[in-house]
């Protein structure tokens, strides 16, 4: 049943020929070469500007400075701010979208009259474009002119209006709130499509065996769309952690720097300030505590992925 | 199973999806309520909730004056160019990534996510030099590359995982019958993980198709896109309510509809038999 | 078959004679941004193109919120347009690049030269005392007020600080009516300059962190935090949010310029007027928002781009551009006849530039301007440090 099994039985029963050998090579050059070309050689450029003291607008300033603008880095401030938030930003949106995400997927995989629709709608929010999204939500946060407010004024959970975006305490949440609802609708498609892939007979056989719809999730859907579950979820920790054109919108990191994010400061820094060198060393930083991390979730989720 | 009655049905399936419909469309109402208010009246009294005050007033003017169905027509030949670019090529990798075992097999797959890892907004002026240089600054082409890859890392490894979710004694079974490697994966891989190549290929063509910042400097002046459209109405002094909003709801329009028509093929179960045997 | 041939060898010399046109012609790659969507710059162009043959002129609408970052990206990776409207924040890092033109002795040797407003060449001059810039549009800030709120409370228009802060707590109904909208977000620091930089403080060492300069900003916090005179949403209110809050009715005051008065007309009608910036310990300040052409000196056609740029900065296509974009134009034969906005806003404008004037010169100010100021306001009102925190923080950014 396990991949390694199998594939070893088709590798011991034969002599395994040249051709055969280079084939998995074969089929990844193409997606190599194009991610090689465009991303892969800017990346080493980048890695090397950040050991320079560069900044875009004195072009004939520009000077090696070794690790300093890291050293630098470690003693800002608005690093460790940042850094936090972008903890708090990924830990917070990517369970949430995930487990909205499951549940519209148990639903629209249910069979109902207007299923091809609902299924259809319910994406709306990810196929809008951010910076409508991030424009709408401004427009639904404002305090004085907004929807939010009056709902909660009308319906007495609030006393008065709390301006979401203004308040260093409720900032990062009400954006984060944006993002789950821009984001679960790509979990519900990917995990919809999972879900097609455990054979129906298994329910069948459970059901005849009296298991509750609870334990018939437990032991069959879940480990079911366990692969699928882990590499969306992986995949949307990166693309959460990275994507910050909805806050830059909706805050642009304030107030103060209650909802800075690090890929959110090395933009400012880079694009807007023109200090490529400390943009990138942020950027850089950045990918390597990223890239441990989802190094350690693969090694310890990547065995099921694999199964 | 037991046939479940309609009421049940109702209570536990319907009503359900309906209120997380609702969650995700309420927002969105508000901005086809925007679009439908004409712009003099969103400035003088805001968005009208009464049918009354409706009209088509700022899609004509979307459509008429600013070049909306030329820029959606460059959306959706790079959208669909990196679809078309990004599932070829992850299709193939995906497969090699589940069914062989290689030297170098999981650095590969790695670095593939690093490379997603990387904040995008550094890589631009590298890209720019990039593309400047190769002569395809402000072509379809600079666009699709720059957007795919984005996509093809996401893709390798989404389909990667729908691929090895496929029981590899059904390709092993093809190949026995006579089928080459190649063979057992159009014959065999294809269909069954359609489900999967299909939810990834909205994944690209959504991701494309909202992406704004390669387009606005790779692109931006021949090659200009609904998402750099959408952001000129954002002034310095102004926003254009009425235009952005009908801007919005037109441009997430071919996602869904393209979704609609292919969600039927999101339905699996077909081939189940198969893989019992 | 003869006939095909004739027709691919009529169509060869067509190409060959459109690839000589277009070789002989000259193309002017103009970047511009604009608030109005409908593109009215296509008719100047017309104009321009029919009054100059062999010239095509390319304009490209580049999104205002992206303007600048793109246009760093193509000038550093060479492919820089060849006449950009642009701020005067940017001209210090855009000389440091060495990316204009000077067009000094082009001006001097332009007929238009003798129409322009006075004072505006001087104004646009960069800190090496060359001319880079051509003038084309101008706004300055003011505060609007609600004629027919003031009048019921039996209050006149603020003329001192003092007064000001008198009126905005007399107009002050929380939560449905707040005195002031103060632009807490990004771009609010022309509101506070009035307050502040009146007040002597100095984008310069030294020059925010005198008592009078701390005084002067804790004073503004305090309209927010003790007074309450302004919306708790200020810490992230941009300019639509101010706006549209004055259009609700949310605020009574704020501080904006004549570009967003047909906008507020259109909603309030007479009840809103506007007078220059009140006096802060009898001294006025306010911005003077401009904006300018340039040519790039990356560019090949810098005779076509000059010829262009001058065409615009013309009487009568002066006054086109700036119905398009609702500004005021910097021809005196165009002010003469001002007919695009009310009187009350153009008195208001006018009256307001004795003492209109521009941030200081220097390669910090864009870096002020763009993200400094905002954070550290926002972390000011909302507490989280002090004002002479914020004042030293800022005063950083110019020590460099």
């Amino acid at each position: 049943m396990s991949a390694h099994a199998s594939t070893m039985t088709l590798n011991s029963r034969y002599p395994v020929p040249w051709q055969r050998r280079i084939l998995p090579y074969v089929l990844l050059a193409p997606a190599i070469l194009v991610v090689l070309v465009v991303v892969f050689v800017p990346m080493v450029e980048a890695v090397i500007t950040s050991l320079y003291d560069l900044i875009l607008w004195k072009p004939n300033a520009s000077r090696f400075v070794g690790f300093g603008n890291y050293i630098k880095l470690f003693a800002d401030p608005v690093f460790w701010v940042a850094l936090g938030n972008t903890a708090l930003w990924i830990g917070l949106t990517v369970p949430l979208q995930m487990g909205l995400g499951l549940l519209t997927a148990l639903l629209l995989n249910r069979e109902f009259p207007w299923r091809g629709l609902a299924r259809a709608l319910v994406i709306i929010p990810w196929a809008l474009s951010s910076v409508v999204i991030a424009l709408m939500w401004r427009w639904i946060y404002d305090p004085n002119t907004g929807v939010l407010n009056d709902i909660l004024l009308n319906l007495s959970i609030i006393q008065s209006g709390i301006p979401w975006l203004a308040d260093p305490k409720t900032a990062l949440y009400a954006v984060i709130a944006t993002l789950v609802w821009q984001g679960f609708p790509f979990f519900a498609v990917m995990i919809l499509a999972g879900l097609q892939g455990i054979p129906r007979s298994q329910y069948e056989a459970a059901s005849i065996d009296g298991a509750s719809a609870w334990r018939q999730f437990r032991h069959i859907t879940l480990p079911g769309i366990g692969p699928v579950l882990a590499t969306a979820g992986l995949l949307r920790v990166i693309w959460v952690a990275n994507s910050m054109d909805v806050i830059f919108v909706m805050t642009g990191g304030g107030p103060g720097y209650a909802t800075y994010t690090l890929p959110l400061y090395a933009f400012i820094r880079a694009r807007q300030n023109l200090d490529f060198g400390y943009g990138t060393a942020i950027a850089v930083t950045f990918t390597v505590l990223l890239g441990s991390i989802v190094a350690i979730y693969i090694l310890r989720t990547m065995r099921e992925v694999e199964r | 199973m037991n046939k479940p009655s309609v009421l049940r049905r109702i209570l536990t399936t319907d009503l359900p999806v309906l209120l997380i419909v609702l969650l995700a469309l309420g927002p969105f109402a508000w901005l086809v309520l925007t679009s439908l208010t004409p712009s003099a009246q969103i400035a003088q009294s805001g968005v009208s909730v009464s049918p009354s005050g409706w009209g088509v007033d700022n899609y004509v003017r979307l459509l008429r004056q600013t070049s909306f169905v030329a820029n959606m027509g460059h959306s959706l030949i790079v959208a669909l160019g990196t679809v078309v670019l990004g599932l070829t090529v992850s299709v193939t990798a995906a497969y090699a990534f589940s069914r062989f075992r290689f030297a170098g097999r999981r650095l590969i797959m790695l670095q593939f996510l690093l490379v997603n890892m990387f904040p995008v907004v550094l890589l631009i002026l590298p890209l720019f030099i990039l593309m400047r240089r190769l002569g395809l600054l402000d072509t379809h082409l600079s666009l699709i590359l720059a957007n795919a890859t984005v996509a093809i890392p996401f893709a390798v490894w989404m389909l990667t995982s729908y691929v090895g979710a496929i029981p590899k004694s059904l390709d092993e079974a093809a190949m026995i019958d006579g089928c080459s490697r190649l063979m057992a994966l159009r014959r065999v891989v294809l269909p069954l993980a359609m489900p999967g190549i299909i939810s990834t290929g909205i994944y690209i063509f959504i991701t494309a198709w909202n992406e704004y910042l390669y387009a606005l400097t790779l692109g931006g002046r021949t090659v200009r896109t609904v998402t750099v459209a959408i952001q000129t109405l954002i002034g310095e002094y102004q926003i254009e309510w009425g235009l952005l909003a009908a801007g919005g709801v037109v441009g997430a329009l071919p996602a869904t509809l393209l979704f609609l028509i292919v969600q039927r093929r999101l339905i699996g179960g077909l081939t189940q038999g198969a893989v019992k045997g | 078959m003869k006939r095909l041939m004739k027709t691919i060898g009529a169509t060869c010399a067509l190409l060959a004679g459109l690839a000589i046109g277009t070789a002989s012609a000259e193309t002017v790659r103009f970047w511009y941004h604009f608030d109005n969507p409908e593109n009215p710059m296509s008719d100047l162009v017309k104009k321009f193109e029919a009054a100059n043959p062999g010239i095509t002129i390319k304009a490209e609408n580049v999104p205002w919120n992206s303007y600048y970052d793109n246009l760093y990206t193509s000038i550093v990776g060479g492919d820089a347009p060849d006449a950009a409207m642009v701020k005067l924040f940017a001209q210090p890092r855009l000389i440091e690049m060495g990316a204009l033109e000077p067009i000094g002795q082009r001006i001097d040797a332009w007929a238009g030269k003798a129409d322009l407003l006075d004072h505006l060449i001087d104004l646009n001059k960069g800190s090496d005392g060359k001319q880079y810039y051509l003038p084309i549009q101008y706004v300055v800030l003011y505060l609007y007020y609600r004629d027919d709120l003031l009048k019921t409370a039996g209050l006149t228009p603020p003329k001192t600080c003092e007064d000001f802060r008198t009126v905005a707590k007399a107009l002050t109904k929380a939560p449905e009516t707040y005195g002031f909208g103060l632009r807490g977000g990004k771009g609010g620091w022309d509101q506070w300059g009035a307050f502040v930089l009146s007040q002597g403080a100095k984008l310069e060492t030294g020059g925010l962190t005198t008592p009078q300069a701390v005084a002067a900003n804790q004073w503004v916090i305090d309209l927010f935090q003790k007074d309450k005179v302004i919306p708790p949403s200020a810490p992230n209110d941009g300019f639509q949010e101010i706006i549209a809050a004055f259009k609700a009715g949310k605020t009574a005051m704020t501080i904006h310029h004549i570009g967003s008065s047909n906008d507020l007309v259109k909603a309030l009608g007479d009840k809103v007027s506007a007078v220059p910036v009140p006096a802060c310990n009898g001294k006025s300040w306010t911005s003077y928002g401009d904006e300018s052409l340039a040519v790039f000196s990356s560019s090949k056609a810098k005779d076509a781009a000059w010829k262009w740029i001058a065409f615009l900065a013309e009487g009568e296509n002066n006054v086109a551009f700036n119905k398009a974009t609702g500004q005021m134009t910097v021809t005196k034969s165009g002010s003469k006849d001002w007919k695009l906005h009310e009187r009350r806003f153009v008195d208001a404008t006018v009256n307001s530039l004795p003492f209109a004037a521009v941030l200081p010169q220097s390669t910090a100010t864009a870096e002020f301007v763009n993200t400094a100021w905002q954070t550290a306001m926002q972390q000011a009102l909302t507490g989280q440090i002090t004002s002479e925190q914020m004042m030293k923080q800022l005063e950083a950014l110019f020590k460099q």
